[in-house]
C-alpha cells in the first residue's frame, strides 16, 4: 500500500498509541471522581492539556478539548452569539441566549438569512465546511482568495466593517497545502482595531484559524500568529479522531454549545476523553519535534514527485505545505484515476474527501479558478509519515501509468 | 457493434449486468440516474456512496461513465404522483412510475438520442419476441428469450423488430415484472436484461469471482428515495396530517386516535394504539384496519380478518396497460412476490376464483399468461 491521502487521515503513531494505552482500562476513572487515581488521572490530563497548549505557545488553560475540529470550529464561530448569564434555579450561573440567536430555519448560501449585522462574521471562500456552514448561519461573507489560493487582502479590508467581529482564515488550507498570511492579517487587524477605539467603537475584532493540517510543518505560536482563537485535530497529526482543541486567547469570552458537567472551565461539558487527550498530547510533542526534518523530507519528495509525473499542471505552485501537491490532468476525471490507483493500492483524492463522496465540485479548485474540467481533472497528493522515498518513486510511476491508460481509452472511445 | 447504455445504480445486480455486457461484446456505457438526493431528517441519501460504487465498477470494466440528472422529473413525475395518491387516501406504488417515468421513458429517450441501440437494467425480467409466444405460453420456457449478441456470433434476429414481451425471469423469487409491467413496447423492444436468467445466488457469486466489489453490498430495500426512514416519515415530511378518531367497525365504538389517515392501508395490522380497558377491546386479539373514511377522517378497524372489506373475490382496476390482448383466464400477481392467483379478466375487472386478500387501492393488479408478463392495471378502490 502507498498511501497518499495524509490530509485526509493519519495513522496513529506507535509512540501515541503506547501513551494511550493505560487510560482505557487501567487508569480509566472518572477525571472528576473525589478519591485518589481519580485525582491522578485527572493531573494525567492537565499535563496533557498543557502539552498540547505548549507546542502552540500557549497555556493549558487557553484549550478547550472538543471532539474533533468540526465541533472545535463550531465552538470558534458561535462566539458571535450573544448570551448573558442568569443565576439557574441550583443557583449556579447559565448562560441565557439574548443578542443574535443562531438561527435554526435553513440558511444556505442560496438563501442567506438577512443578517442583522452587516459583515458580522467574514471567512475565507476556500475554508473547510466546519467553517463555511457555521459562518453562512451567522449570515457570513466569503472573502476572496487570489488565483495561488492565498487570501486576498484588498478584498478583506474593503469587507471588514464596524459590526464585523469575526474573521476566519485556515493557517493551511486542506485541499491546496496553502499557507495563509496570518501576520498581515492580525496588523491589519490591529490597526482597525485601534481606529474602532479611536472612534469610540467598542465591537470586538476577532482571528479564528483553523490550523487542523499545520503541526507536522509548521512550527505554531499563536502569540506570533496574533490570532484570538485557533483549531486543532490530533487525526491530521498521527493522533487519534474525534479529539481536537480549540485554543481561545484568555481575553476573549467564548459561549458554549454544549452544557452540563462544567468541564473545561464550562465551555465544553462532557467526562474528558483523557486517552483521546493524552495521545493529542504526545502527538503535538512529536509533530513539534520533527518540524524541521520534516519540511526537508517533504521538499524533496515533493521534488521528486513533480520531476517525475508527466503530463500534469501544477495546482498549488506557491506557499503551500510541502507535502500537498495537487495536479491537474485536463480532460481526464481524476476520480477514475482514484479507482484505477486503488487497484493498484495506491490511495490518493481529489478535492477534499468529504466534497468528493457528494459529487460536488470544489469550492476551493473553484475559488482559485480552475474550470470545472480542470476541476474534474485534478488530484490532490498528501504524503505523509507512513511513506518513503521509494514509495514515492513507485507511486508516481503507477500514477504516471495510470493516466497513460485512461488517456488511451479515451483515444479509443 | 452495438451499443448500450445500462442504468448503473452501484448494487451488484446492475454491476453484474454491466460486466456481462462488457464480456459480450457490446459497446457500453454506465449511467447512474440521479433521481434523489435529498437528505431527511435523520436520514442521509445514500446516492453518493451508490454513485461511487457505481463509478468503481465502470472504472474497473473500462467503460465510459455517465451521471444523468433526472431530479426534477423524478420529483414531479414520481414524488408528486405518490404523494397525492396517498392524499386521496391510495397506497400507491412509486417503483412501477419510476420504471414507467423515467427509467423506461426519459433513460431510455435519452440513450436513443446518444445514439444507443439498446438500454440495459439489472432488473430481474426477460424479454422475447411475439412471435414466439407460443415458446412462453407453457410453463417453464426457461432461456428461450434470445437477444441479440454483441460479439456477433449470434446474429441479430431478423424477428427482432417484432413486438417485443415481457418474460419473467428465471429467478422466480425475484422476478420484477410486477414493477415493469407499465413499461413502454418501444422502450421493451430496445432493453436488454441480462442477468434476467441468472439466479440471484449465480449474481452474487459470480460476482465474487469477477471482484466486483459491491457483491456484499446490502441490498436496498423498498421504495430507494424512502430508504430506510420509512414510508410514513417520509409523508409526514411533505404531507400535513390531522388526528382522527379510530373505530370497531361493528359498533362505530371509538377504540383510540391515529396520527393521519393517510398512513392507515387496509389489512394492516401494525401501527394501531389502540387504548382501551383490558379485556374489553384489548383481549389481545390484533385489529386489522378494513376501511377509511377521508372525508371524517375516520380509520375503521375490526378484529375479524375474515371481514367482507379484506377478502375480496372482484378487483377493479383502472389505468389498465396491457402488453398484447389478454386471455379471458390469466394468473394475477397482487403484490410483489406474492404468488400467483387465478383469475378471470374482462378487461375491467378481475374475478378470482378463490377469495384474495385485498391490496390496497392504488397497488398494481399485473397479470400474467404462463412465463408472458401481459401488462396490469391499478386497483381502483
Amino acid at each position: 500500500m502507498i498511501y497518499l491521502d495524509h490530509a485526509a487521515a493519519t495513522p496513529v503513531d506507535a509512540r501515541v498509541l503506547e501513551a494511550m494505552e493505560p487510560y482505557f482500562s487501567h487508569d480509566f476513572f472518572n477525571p472528576s471522581a473525589a478519591y485518589l487515581p481519580a485525582k491522578k488521572v485527572a493531573a494525567d490530563y492537565e499535563a496533557a492539556k498543557a502539552t498540547i497548549a505548549h507546542a502552540i505557545g500557549a497555556k493549558a488553560s487557553d484549550l478547550v478539548i472538543t471532539a474533533g475540529a468540526t465541533e472545535a470550529n463550531n465552538l470558534a464561530l458561535n462566539i458571535v452569539t450573544k448570551f448573558k448569564t442568569v443565576p439557574s434555579r441550583d443557583g449556579s450561573l447559565a448562560p441565557v441566549v439574548t443578542g443574535l440567536a443562531p438561527s435554526f430555519s435553513v440558511v444556505t448560501s442560496e438563501n442567506p438569512r438577512v443578517a442583522p449585522f452587516l459583515n458580522l462574521v467574514l471567512y475565507l471562500e476556500t475554508e473547510h465546511d466546519s467553517v463555511r456552514k457555521v459562518a453562512e448561519r451567522y449570515g457570513g461573507v466569503p472573502i476572496k482568495v487570489l488565483q495561488s489560493g492565498v487570501i486576498d487582502l484588498d478584498d478583506l479590508r474593503n469587507k471588514i466593517t464596524d459590526d464585523t467581529e469575526l474573521i476566519s482564515v485556515s493557517l493551511v488550507n486542506n485541499e491546496l497545502g496553502t499557507i495563509q498570511p496570518l501576520a498581515e492579517i492580525t496588523s491589519m487587524i490591529r490597526e482597525i482595531k485601534f481606529d474602532r477605539l479611536r472612534r469610540g467603537v467598542k465591537r470586538q475584532l476577532l482571528l479564528h484559524s483553523d490550523a487542523s493540517q499545520a503541526p507536522s510543518l509548521i512550527d505554531i505560536n499563536v502569540a506570533r500568529l496574533g490570532v484570538d482563537l485557533l483549531t486543532l485535530n490530533a487525526a491530521k497529526v498521527y493522533g487519534p479522531k474525534g479529539v481536537g482543541a480549540l485554543y481561545v486567547s484568555h481575553e476573549v469570552k467564548l459561549n458554549p454549545l454544549t452544557l452540563g458537567g462544567g468541564q473545561e472551565n464550562g465551555l465544553r461539558s462532557g467526562t474528558e476523553n483523557v486517552p483521546g487527550v493524552v495521545g493529542f498530547a504526545k502527538a503535538m510533542e512529536l509533530a513539534k519535534e520533527h518540524v524541521n526534518g520534516n519540511r526537508k523530507k517533504y521538499a524533496t519528495w515533493r521534488k521528486i514527485l513533480l520531476s517525475e509525473l508527466q503530463g500534469y499542471e501544477l495546482v498549488n505552485k506557491k506557499h503551500t505545505l510541502d507535502n500537498f501537491v495537487v495536479l491537474c490532468y485536463n480532460g481526464i476525471d481524476a476520480e477514475r484515476l482514484i479507482y484505477l490507483l486503488e487497484e493498484k493500492g495506491v490511495y490518493v483524492s481529489t478535492g477534499a474527501a468529504c466534497a468528493a463522496s457528494k459529487g460536488k465540485k470544489s469550492h476551493v479548485l473553484a475559488a482559485i479558478g480552475l474550470s470545472d474540467s480542470e476541476i474534474a481533472g485534478s488530484l490532490r497528493i498528501t504524503m505523509g509519515e507512513t511513506n518513503s522515498e521509494e514509495q514515492i518513486r513507485e507511486a508516481a510511476r503507477l500514477i504516471n501509468e495510470a493516466v497513460t491508460s485512461e488517456k488511451e481509452r479515451l483515444r479509443n472511445a | 457493434m452495438p451499443k448500450v447504455f445500462v442504468g448503473m445504480s452501484g448494487g451488484v445486480d446492475s454491476s453484474m449486468s454491466a460486466a456481462l455486457l462488457v464480456e459480450q461484446g457490446y459497446d457500453v456505457t454506465g449511467v447512474y440516474m440521479k433521481n434523489w438526493s435529498r437528505d431527511l431528517p435523520g436520514m442521509k441519501c445514500p446516492w453518493a456512496e451508490d454513485l461511487a460504487d457505481a463509478k468503481r465498477v465502470a472504472v474497473k470494466l473500462g467503460i465510459p461513465f455517465e451521471v444523468w440528472d433526472f431530479e426534477d422529473a423524478y420529483r414531479e413525475k414520481v414524488v408528486e404522483y405518490m404523494l397525492s395518491e396517498f392524499k386521496k387516501g391510495n397506497t400507491p406504488n412509486p417503483d412501477v412510475m419510476c420504471n414507467q417515468e423515467i427509467k423506461f421513458k426519459l433513460f431510455f429517450e435519452k440513450a436513443i438520442e446518444s445514439g444507443a441501440d439498446f438500454i440495459a437494467t439489472g432488473h430481474y425480467a426477460r424479454t422475447g419476441l411475439s412471435s414466439r409466444l407460443g415458446d412462453f405460453r407453457s410453463a417453464a420456457a426457461r432461456g428461450l428469450a434470445r437477444e441479440p449478441r454483441g460479439d456477433g456470433s449470434e446474429r441479430r434476429d431478423p424477428e427482432w423488430d417484432d413486438k417485443s414481451v415481457l418474460l419473467r425471469a428465471t429467478d422466480g423469487n425475484k422476478d420484477q415484472t410486477y414493477f415493469l409491467y407499465r413499461i413502454s413496447d418501444e422502450a421493451l423492444s430496445h432493453t436488454l436484461f441480462p442477468i434476467g436468467d441468472m439466479l440471484k445466488p449465480d449474481v452474487k457469486k459470480l460476482a465474487k469471482e469477477k471482484g466486483l466489489h459491491n457483491a456484499y453490498k446490502k441490498e436496498s430495500m423498498g421504495v430507494c428515495f424512502v430508504g430506510e426512514v420509512g414510508m410514513k416519515d417520509f409523508l409526514k415530511e411533505y404531507i400535513e396530517v390531522e388526528p382522527g378518531e379510530i373505530r370497531e367497525i361493528e359498533t362505530e365504538k371509538v377504540l383510540g386516535y391515529h396520527e393521519g389517515a393517510i398512513f392507515y392501508t387496509i389489512g394492516q395490522r401494525h401501527g394501531l394504539y389502540i387504548s382501551g380497558n383490558k379485556g374489553e377491546v384489548n383481549d389481545g386479539m390484533p385489529y386489522y384496519v378494513v376501511k377509511k373514511d377521508l372525508n371524517k377522517n375516520i380509520v375503521y378497524v375490526s378484529k375479524n380478518l375474515n371481514h367482507a372489506e379484506i377478502w375480496k373475490k372482484e378487483l377493479h382496476l383502472k389505468d389498465i396497460f396491457l402488453r398484447s390482448d389478454a386471455p379471458e383466464k390469466v394468473q394475477v400477481r397482487l403484490r410483489h412476490r406474492a404468488p400467483l392467483v387465478p383469475a378471470t379478466f374482462d378487461g375491467e375487472t378481475l374475478y378470482f376464483e378463490n377469495e384474495v386478500k385485498r391490496p390496497a387501492a392504488g397497488q398494481s393488479a399485473v397479470l400474467y399468461d404462463g412465463e408472458i408478463c401481459l401488462g396490469g392495471g391499478i386497483i381502483a378502490d
